[in-house]
Formats: structure tokens, C-alpha cells, sequence
């Protein structure tokens, strides 16, 4: 016994000394945007559980603050980097994660989320009794999360990604304790969001299966230099991959689940659900189906034409008929995916650009939006019916006003970031020559105008007849400064956005996805 | 093809085109820091911005080069590089007069009326609505114009919505959707115009009109779908017939000053955009769809004046009349000659003045009587004569009574008309005898007769609003006694027009076809002044 | 071995895992059905791994597990809070949220 267990350690020695471990070399350089987020959050965990000083009202905030501020300082040499003519994009970790120019600004535009996210949950949670760092540390991990999935290049690293991104919300939803909604929504976001898991991984077996490889590169090579016979199996995957992605970005018919959510979860986490977390789902979207599956873009079009088209008019039509305003952004939200999707849909360079640019916009403006909302409801986060903001006007109307601006924003009125957004995917979509598609967009934009309509009508607009407007006193809001800065920072964006468009332009024209395969 | 050979004014050092852009929202914007409680310092801020904004405007039309056809004070400052986008303005004769009444007609709104409450929010919003009509009227590149064009919605939406009477939120609803509708498909249509020319013709991608206007390098067919996608959106801010719905609604429940921007400028926006954008960019569509859009003018001229008559409400009278009026505009510019589009852009400016002074009147009627119910009205003749003459004047100029400006515009669409689409003039000339008739009728209904208990008590003109009313009532008999000086300068642009569209269309002559009629001959009227347009009926 | 075999297998247990989440009521039972589907996935994985002859599907359906467990006590920890403030796990009761 004792000399066979000494023969076998020396067999593993001999492995040990004539195959090295063959670890990939890791460029931390690149990665650094992601490490400090999830480091941040590791960090930010321990500390505050050790050091007493943390628990100081707003330290935890302003840390996590910091730390998104790093990851997105961090971005910058980075995006440099791959922007230089002579070194361009690259892949690290031995060629599952792609740093190119669009995984770049989607890290980013998640760090600034939890920016946003972060300023919005301080007073929150204060005012909810449930202060503490849980909430900031889950926020760090789940956007380090969403920025592997956006910089996925391996199929098992985005899957990674995701359930990093995803399991963290789910917590975060149900945080709220003593608020049985939350619990709630996060109970269904979390069956939703596993269910939709599983079918993103039997998708990702069966794209496994038809090309012998989980790494988009070799993926797309296999898929460009051969051609299948019989691909059922790919396609049955496709599919799969598409229903997933659908789920996560709630396009109809997968958006059963968004209204619930929203509305259930404390509202700065539905912020970050609605901005982070769709901006991870698309860039995974568009790296898997644009990049990987782009020869078979002629079988997987018309299938994101019909997301785009059911999600686009039943988001806006369900919008529409909701007297809760959490659940009027959710179905607003849903319509938003329809118009990425037609950017999407567009299969060009172009669309990705458009779709880009749409979800930069859309951070911001989402983000404040829920902010606005955030305030509103007050202690106990429950006065969101429309009737609560009636007269939001005269008793705030510098919030009232915020609050107008991201709506218009949101219906697309010029010189917001909105309206470039959604000129720039019709103008894909009509560059791809769907010239249908970008006219439902717009019909569908104007079926949506009547839902940001309705808000504003409850804030400024009351009564039937002027008198009656100065007898609304409307509602007695209090306005912290993080949370007023976080308004403020999405209000100069998206207006900034609006009028100058032409930066953000050059920067989404440079954060073209592309795949690099190992040297 | 003097279009194609426009010389384009060096960029001037001044850029005044951009200043009566701009200023009114840098009004707007000094408007919304003065405290709240100070409503009248926030009046006089607003009032002065409009003022000097007229004055920036009265400069233009002195220093415009009447015998130029190409625009001119052209500014072009590159916005968004990549998409070819550039803050490109100019004026020439067809805009210049739009953009003149705009300046005269915002001061003289804000004068005439008080929103009540909340003056600081409104006067802010129509500072905005003032910057946001400017931009559609001087745009010379198609994304700035769709930028204002949109751009006004949101304050008019706050004008009828907030200050506006009885149902003003859905009608303020009506409005905006309405419009957007519209929108909605000029929007896929400016892009679709902009890559298909850019395909077309391989260069880099271009917003500018001029440049697209002349490549015309997108398919007969294609463009035809391209002028439509512009006509719908067009088509609802007019209104014309079968899309007209919003305008009797939110006419009559917006404030005073609300009703007479939408009538005397905004509506102006659609029929502007027909000539500037539909023609122009798309002459072969144009000269195709003009049937449609002919037969559509006169349905709503005879629609409007029909409805008009069994109005009980004064405003929403007034409000349908607009819709006869547009339906004149539309006719004189699809009938697709000099006369006929010339007397479209005058009637545009004729419009402007008279009904926005009817709208003007018959709000002081209202703050006076708080109603605007026909049938309460009776006899104000006698208990105030003085304001009854100045709503005879407007009125008459409404109707088009020669001598007022009214009859110089519709004449000259009439004869426009009748050169390439006889039938239709014939039946829109029927149309002028029922613009007669309801607005005769409805005034000898609120202006005869022995005045009740009610009415006794009338109150007569005041100073202040005589004053206000003068400048249109000046204009009114000084373009119709002396067109001339106005007709100038309207025309080079418009014939500039025509031989553009000769030039694109193959077979399109102007006046030629198998509808111009025999023995008519058509003079020029460059050559003539104004009272020889009075000569011509002789014919 | 044939490669069908094993897809079909993989195919049956992901159909029942579908339905159960989507027919059963109790939530432990519809967390059961998740995993399930996720076994589907295991097994193909590991199929399509053993007949591309790559370890990339093995060691993926290890990820998977590892994630799926992380992922059930997730999910066992909501049914617990569920639990203890309604004293049910039936999902036909959790219907507080409605538009």
C-alpha cells in the first residue's frame, strides 16, 4: 500500500515536472476596471465588518461611489489602448475576455450606474432601517458581473458573468425585509431569472454541440468555414440563447416577469436592475448573435424583428393603462428593449453603434427617472400611484421639473439624449432598409408618449380649471443631496447627451465589438 | 435652374439668423431665474426678448436682397460631424415673411392677453415656443428642422394644457400626439431621403437641404413613398381634412395667446414645410401627388366653412374658418405655379395677421363676457363701437374683401389655380362666398341687435388694446392696398421654385399640361405692382 | 454509444423540468424543476464534450453545478423568508404585486 501510494506520488511528480501547469497569462493591466469592482465589493465587505468607523451614516456609500469612480478612471488607459491604430483590441485570460472598444464603454456605462445606484441607495436605506453594507457590496459584485458578461468571449465565461450579475439582484430585490413586495419580487425575479439561466445554458450545450467550441472566436471561424448540412442543432440553440437574452432584457413575450420586479424591488435597486442590468444582457446580446452567430444572422433577424416589433407596442400599450409609476417604467422599459432590439435587428455595424449609444442614453435616463421615483415614494417606498404626484410641481418643482426633462427624454423630444437615441436606431434600421421596422418604432414612440404624457398632466396639469391647480399642495418630498446629485449628474448627461451629441457619437463609433482570437 | 447656381452669402460675421434663434430661449431662460413672486418683471423680460427679437427680424427684412433667390444670412456650423449634421440657417423670400410675422406676432400675443397664474412658467414656455418656430422657419439643414419641429410641441402642450380653458388637458393630449404622429413617419423619411441620397450618389452622408435638393439621385418610386412620409407629418400640423381633428379642440381651449400663435404661426410650420421640404426635395412626387393634395385643400376649404356656419362657439368658429384658410394655402401651392405658391406664402403671412387678431378679439370678448357662446352675445355694436369696427375690419380681411390683405393672397391662389387646375379653383371659389357667409352671419348675431341685461355692459376698446391691435390692422390694409414691395421679394425665391422643378421633372411645365386653360394669359407679376393683380380679374 | 440517446435523455428531462416550473405551485418543487433543466444541460455538455473529444463541456457542466448550488441557496433562503411571513410556499399565494 504504502509503496504504491509512494510510486503514485511520484508519477504525480514526474506529471508535475514535465507538464507544467500551462496557466494562461492574465493582462491585469486591462482587467483592472473589473477588479476593482469586484475587489471594491470583496473589500468593501470586509472592512466594514471589521472596522466600526463604517458604519458611520453614508461612509459605505461613499466608498462604493469611489470605488465605481475608479473603475471608470481604471477604463480609460484601457480605452486608450485599444483605440491606438497600432495596438487595437486584445483578449486576456488566454482568450476569454475581449477588451475591445464596446466591452470598454459597457463596463463603464455599469459603473456608472452603480455611481448612480449607490447615491440613490444611501438615504434610502436610512430611511428604510435597513442601513448596512450588504446592499453596496452586492451592487460592486453584481456590475462586476455584468461587466464579464459584457466583455464575455467564451460562452462559460458570460454564463459566469450572468449568474454573478443575476444571483446578486435577486438578493437585492428581496432586501427591502420588512416590505413583503420585495420579498416578492425578488422570490419571482429570482424563478424567472433561473429559469431563463437554464435556458441560456441548454442553448449554449447545443451551440457547443453543432460547433465543438464555447469560445466566440472559434465559434465564428467554425461557423464561417464550414457550412452545416444539417442544422437543427444550432438553430434549436440559437433559440435558446434568444429566449434567455430575451428574458434578461424583458423583451415581450419574456417581460412577464419585469413589471412585478420593478415594482416590488426597493426602487435604487430597480434603478440599477433597469440601466446595469440591460446594458449587460444587450452587450452579451450583440457579442454572442452579432459577433459569434453573424453568419447566421439571416435565421436569428427575423426572430430579434419580432421581439423588437411585440416588445416596442406592447410595452407602450401596456404602459399606458398602469396607475402605479413603477410599473408605467417597467412597461416603458420593456418598450426601450423593443428599440434596442431594432438597432440590433439591424445586423450592421451601424445598429450596434445605434444600440450603444441608445443604452448610454438609456442609463441615464432611467436611472434618474427612478430616482425622481425614488423620492417620491417616501418612507415605506409605497407612494407610487399617479395620484401621488399631483402637484409635484408646486411643492417641488425643481423635482417635478428633473423629472420632466427624463420623461421627455424617454418620449424622445429633441435636444434630449433620447431623441439622438432613437434617431440614431432609426437611422440604422433604415440603413439596413427595414423601413417598416423603423416605422413602428416610431408609431410605437408615439403610443409611449401618451404614458410620459400622463406623468407629467399628474405633476403640473391638475384640475379642471385654473383655480383648482393653486389648491393641489401636492406632496411633501424631501430631497437629500446624494440623491439630488445623482439626479443631477443623469439630468447633465442626458441633456448633454441632447444637445451636443456629436462626442458621444465618435465614442460609440469606437466601441465596435470585435473578436480577437489568441495570438 | 437658378437654384443649382444659388450663391450662397459668405458666412456673415454677425450671425443674426442664430440670434433670433437663440434669444428668445436665453429670454426664456433669464425668465425662469427671476423669483416667482415677480410676475411682472418676468412680463417685461419676456416682452423685451420678443421685442428685440422683432428688431433683429426688422433688420433682416431691410437688409435682404430682394432680386436674390438663393438664401441668404446663411450660417453653417458643423454639429454633429459624423452624421454630415450641420446648424445651418438662411432666409429667402419664402421664409422671410413667415419669420417677420413670427417676430410681430409673439410680442403682440404676450400683450394681449395675461395667463392668470403660474406667469412665470408661461412666459418661459412661450419665449421657448418663439426659438422653437424661428428654428423650423430658418432650418437649412433637414435634422435642425426636425429638431424644432418637434421642439414645439412641448411648449404648446404646456400653454393649452396649463393655461388653456375646459377641457384643456385632452385637448393639449390631442396635440401632441397628434402631431407626433405625424412626425413619427417624417422622421424614418428625412433618414430614408438622407442614406438612400448618399447611396445614390456615393458621397458622405449630408443633412443639408440644398445639397439633397439638388442630387435628386433616389428613384422616381422610392421618393414618391419619401414625399408622403413628409406630407403625412405636414399634412397634420396644417391640419387638412381628414387629420384636421385636433385643431378645433385645442384652438378653443388654449389661452388667447396660445390660439393665436397655433393659428397665426404654427400652422404655418406644415404649410412651410410643404413648399420648402415637399416640393423642393421631392418636385417630381410633388407635381404626381398634386391631385390629392388639391382635392384635399378644397375639401377642407368647403369642410371648414361648412362646419364653421353651425358653430355656436365664437373661437371654435374661428378655428374652423383656419381650416378653409389652410385649405386656400395648400390649393395655391399645389396648383404648382409662380401665382399659385406665392399667393400661398402671402396668404400664409394674410392668415397669420387677420386670425390671429380675430383670435385676439375674441378672447377680450371672453375676459369680458366669460363666455364665447354665440347665442349669449348680442348687440355689442351699440355699447361698444369701436371694438365692434376693429373685428369688422379683421373680419372683412378675413373673408377676403379687396382692399384688405386677405384678397390679394386668395386672388393670386385662385389665378394660380385656375392656370393648372381649373375645376378645383372653380369649387374653392365657392369657398370664398361661405367664408362670407358664417362669418357675416355670426356677425351680425353677436354685434346687432339691442343689447340684453348682459351685454349692456360691454366694455369698450380700452387704449392699451387698441395699441395692441393697431400693427396688425396696419398690416392688414397695408398689404392689401400696397402688395407690392412684399411680392418682390416673395418672388424671385418661388420662381427659383419653378425652374427647379421644370429642371427635375421631366415634363413639368409650368402652367403647361392638359388642365392649364386656353386664352388665359398668364403675365408676370414681377413686372406689375400691386394693383395690377386687381387688372387681371378682367381677363 | 450514441450521442442521440443521450440528447433525447437530456431533451425529456429538460421538457419535464419546464413544466414543472411552469405547472407546479409549491416553490421547493419548482426550485427541483430548475435543477433538473440544468442537469439536462450537465448531460449534454458532457455528451457533446466526450464526442467533440474537448474538455471544455466537462468542465463547464462543473461550473454548472458549482453555480446552480450557489444558485439554489439563494433561492431556498427567499422560499424560507417567504415562508416565515406567510406561512406558505404555495406561488399562487405570492400575488401582492398586480397591474
Amino acid at each position: 500500500m504504502i509503496a504504491a501510494g509512494l510510486s503514485n506520488l511520484g508519477v504525480l511528480a514526474q506529471i508535475a515536472e514535465f507538464t507544467p501547469l500551462d496557466t494562461p497569462e492574465v493582462q491585469w493591466a486591462a482587467l483592472l476596471p473589473l477588479l476593482i469592482l469586484a475587489g471594491g465589493g470583496v473589500v468593501l465587505l470586509t472592512v466594514s465588518s471589521l472596522v466600526k468607523a463604517m458604519a458611520a451614516p453614508g461612509v459605505n456609500a461613499a466608498a462604493t461611489v469611489l470605488v465605481g469612480l475608479a473603475s471608470i478612471i481604471a477604463c480609460v488607459p484601457v480605452w486608450q489602448r485599444v483605440q491606438d491604430p497600432e495596438r487595437g483590441p486584445f483578449t486576456a485570460v488566454g482568450g476569454v475576455i475581449g477588451i475591445d472598444g464596446f466591452s470598454i464603454l459597457a463596463t463603464g456605462l455599469i459603473a456608472a450606474s452603480v455611481i448612480l445606484a449607490a447615491l440613490l441607495l444611501d438615504d434610502y436605506l436610512r430611511r428604510e432601517d435597513i442601513d448596512g453594507v450588504e446592499m453596496y457590496a452586492l451592487l460592486l459584485l453584481s456590475a462586476s458581473g455584468g461587466v464579464i458578461m459584457a466583455s464575455a468571449n467564451d460562452l462559460i465565461v458570460m454564463f459566469l458573468g450572468l449568474e454573478a450579475l443575476s444571483i446578486a439582484i435577486y438578493v437585492m430585490a428581496a432586501m427591502h425585509r420588512r416590505r413583503i413586495e420585495s420579498q416578492e419580487a425578488g422570490f419571482k425575479y429570482f424563478i424567472v431569472g433561473a429559469f431563463s439561466s437554464a435556458f441560456f445554458l441548454y442553448g449554449i450545450a447545443m451551440v457547443y454541440g453543432a460547433t465543438g467550441s464555447t469560445n466566440l472566436v472559434e465559434i465564428a471561424t467554425f461557423l464561417a468555414n464550414n457550412l452545416l448540412l444539417r442544422n437543427g442543432v444550432l438553430m434549436l440553440g440559437m433559440a435558446l440563447l434568444l429566449v434567455g437574452f430575451g428574458f434578461k432584457v424583458s423583451a415581450v413575450p419574456f417581460q412577464g416577469w419585469t413589471p412585478d420586479v420593478y415594482q416590488g424591488a426597493p426602487t435604487p435597486v430597480t434603478a440599477f436592475m433597469a440601466s446595469a442590468v440591460k446594458v449587460a444582457a444587450f452587450a452579451g446580446l450583440i457579442r454572442v448573435f452579432y459577433l459569434a452567430l453573424g453568419t447566421y444572422s439571416l435565421d436569428w433577424k427575423p426572430a430579434i424583428y419580432a421581439l423588437a416589433v411585440l416588445s416596442m407596442i406592447i410595452g407602450a400599450t401596456f404602459a399606458v393603462v398602469q396607475t402605479d409609476v413603477k410599473r408605467m417604467m417597467a412597461y416603458s422599459s420593456i418598450s426601450h428593449a423593443g428599440f434596442v432590439l431594432v438597432a440590433v435587428q439591424a445586423g450592421t455595424e451601424k445598429g450596434v453603434t445605434a444600440a450603444i449609444f441608445y443604452l448610454t442614453s438609456y442609463v441615464f435616463m432611467v436611472a434618474g427617472s427612478f430616482g425622481v421615483i425614488s423620492l417620491v415614494g417616501r418612507r415605506g417606498d409605497a407612494a407610487h400611484s399617479l395620484d401621488d404626484y399631483r402637484g409635484l410641481s408646486r411643492s417641488r418643482p425643481g423635482l417635478a421639473l428633473a423629472f420632466t426633462v427624463f420623461l421627455l427624454a424617454q418620449a424622445g423630444v429633441p435636444l434630449t439624449s433620447g431623441f439622438v437615441a432613437k434617431f440614431n436606431v432609426i437611422a440604422a434600421a433604415v440603413d439596413a432598409r427595414s423601413f417598416w421596422l423603423a416605422l413602428i418604432a416610431m408609431l410605437a414612440s408615439v403610443i409611449a408618449a401618451v404614458l410620459y404624457l400622463k406623468i407629467i398632466v399628474a405633476m403640473y396639469l391638475t384640475g379642471d380649471d385654473a383655480e383648482a391647480d393653486d389648491s393641489v399642495a401636492g406632496p411633501k418630498v424631501s430631497i437629500p443631496l446624494p440623491a439630488a446629485a445623482a439626479i443631477g449628474i443623469a439630468i447633465v448627461a442626458t441633456l448633454a447627451i441632447g444637445v451636443l451629441p456629436g462626442y458621444l457619437f465618435e465614442v460609440a463609433g469606437d466601441a465596435v465589438p470585435v473578436l480577437i482570437a489568441l495570438p | 435652374m437658378s437654384v443649382s447656381t444659388a450663391t450662397f452669402a459668405a458666412n456673415q460675421p454677425f450671425p443674426m439668423l442664430t440670434i433670433i434663434v437663440v434669444l428668445p430661449a436665453l429670454g426664456a431662460l433669464v425668465v425662469a431665474l427671476v423669483a416667482n413672486r415677480r410676475t411682472e418683471t418676468a412680463r417685461q423680460i419676456a416682452i423685451l426678448t420678443t421685442v428685440a427679437t422683432a428688431a433683429f427680424a426688422a433688420f433682416v427684412l431691410v437688409a435682404f436682397h430682394g432680386d436674390d433667390t438663393g438664401f441668404q444670412f446663411v450660417t453653417r456650423q458643423t454639429w454633429i460631424d459624423d452624421l454630415g449634421i450641420s446648424w445651418a440657417l438662411g432666409v429667402d423670400g419664402i421664409s422671410l415673411f413667415l419669420v417677420v410675422m413670427t417676430a410681430i406676432i409673439f410680442p403682440i400675443s404676450l400683450l394681449a392677453a395675461k395667463p392668470g397664474h403660474d406667469d412665470k412658467a408661461y412666459y418661459a414656455w412661450i419665449l421657448i415656443l418663439q426659438s422653437g418656430c424661428m428654428g423650423v422657419f430658418l432650418a437649412l439643414d433637414l435634422f435642425v428642422f426636425f429638431v424644432f419641429f418637434e421642439l414645439v410641441l412641448v411648449p404648446m402642450y404646456f400653454l393649452i394644457g396649463k393655461w388653456g380653458h375646459g377641457d384643456r388637458i385632452h385637448a393639449a393630449m390631442k396635440f401632441f400626439l397628434y402631431t407626433m404622429f405625424g412626425s413619427a413617419f417624417m422622421l424614418v423619411g428625412i433618414l430614408a431621403t438622407v442614406l438612400l441620397n448618399a447611396k445614390g450618389t456615393g458621397g458622405a452622408i449630408t443633412f443639408d437641404l440644398v445639397e439633397l435638393a439638388q442630387n435628386q439621385a433616389i428613384a422616381t418610386e422610392t421618393a414618391r413613398w419619401l414625399f408622403l412620409s413628409f406630407a403625412i407629418a405636414f399634412a397634420v400640423k396644417v391640419p387638412m381634412f381628414p387629420v384636421h381633428t385636433w385643431l378645433p379642440d385645442a384652438h378653443t381651449e388654449a389661452p388667447t395667446a396660445g390660439s393665436v400663435i397655433l393659428a397665426a404661426v404654427m400652422l404655418k410650420l406644415g404649410t412651410y414645410g410643404f413648399i420648402r421640404f415637399g416640393l423642393f426635395l421631392f418636385p417630381e412626387a410633388a407635381v404626381y401627388f398634386a391631385p390629392l393634395f388639391l382635392t384635399l385643400g378644397v375639401v377642407g376649404i368647403i369642410y371648414g366653412a361648412i362646419v364653421a356656419t353651425v358653430q355656436r362657439d365664437l373661437k371654435r368658429l374661428v378655428a374652423y374658418s383656419s381650416i378653409a384658410h389652410l385649405g386656400f394655402i395648400i390649393l395655391g401651392i399645389f396648383a404648382l405655379n409662380t401665382q399659385g405658391i406665392e399667393g400661398g406664402i402671402l396668404q400664409m403671412v394674410n392668415h397669420g395677421v387677420s386670425t390671429g387678431a380675430l383670435f385676439i378679439l375674441v378672447g377680450w370678448i371672453y375676459e369680458r363676457r366669460h363666455t364665447r357662446q354665440i347665442a349669449e352675445l348680442k348687440g355689442l355694436q351699440k355699447v361698444a363701437p369701436i371694438f365692434a369696427a376693429a373685428f369688422t375690419l379683421v373680419m372683412l380681411s378675413s373673408i377676403g374683401v379687396p382692399g384688405l390683405n386677405g384678397f390679394v393672397g386668395e386672388f393670386l391662389v385662385l389665378i394660380g389655380a385656375f392656370a393648372s387646375a381649373r375645376w378645383w379653383a372653380v369649387v374653392a371659389a365657392a369657398g370664398v362666398i361661405l367664408a362670407a357667409v358664417y362669418l357675416l352671419w355670426a356677425y351680425q348675431r353677436v354685434f346687432h341687435g339691442t343689447p340684453d341685461d348682459d351685454n349692456a355692459d360691454f366694455p369698450e376698446l380700452r387704449w392699451h388694446e387698441g395699441l395692441v391691435l393697431l400693427p396688425l390692422i396696419g398690416l392688414i390694409v397695408f398689404m392689401g392696398v400696397y402688395p407690392k414691395p412684399v411680392i418682390e421679394r416673395i418672388e424671385p425665391a418661388v420662381v427659383a421654385l419653378i425652374d427647379h422643378m421644370e429642371a427635375e421633372v421631366p415634363g413639368f411645365a409650368e402652367n403647361g399640361g392638359p388642365t392649364a386653360p386656353e386664352g388665359v394669359e398668364l403675365r408676370d407679376v414681377r413686372a406689375d405692382d400691386g394693383h395690377a393683380t386687381d387688372e387681371e380679374a378682367d381677363h | 454509444m450514441l450521442l442521440t440517446n443521450f440528447l433525447m435523455l437530456s431533451s425529456i428531462l429538460f421538457c419535464i423540468g419546464v413544466y414543472g416550473v411552469l405547472a407546479r405551485r409549491n416553490a421547493v418543487m419548482v426550485l427541483m424543476s430548475i435543477e433538473l433543466i440544468l442537469n439536462a444541460v450537465n448531460i449534454n455538455l458532457v455528451a457533446f464534450g466526450t464526442i467533440h473529444g474537448s474538455i471544455s463541456g466537462h468542465v463547464f457542466a462543473l461550473f454548472i453545478i458549482a453555480v446552480a448550488a450557489a444558485e439554489v441557496g439563494v433561492g431556498l433562503a427567499m422560499v424560507l423568508l417567504i415562508y416565515r411571513n406567510r406561512s406558505s410556499i404555495d406561488l399562487d399565494d405570492v400575488d401582492l404585486l398586480k397591474g
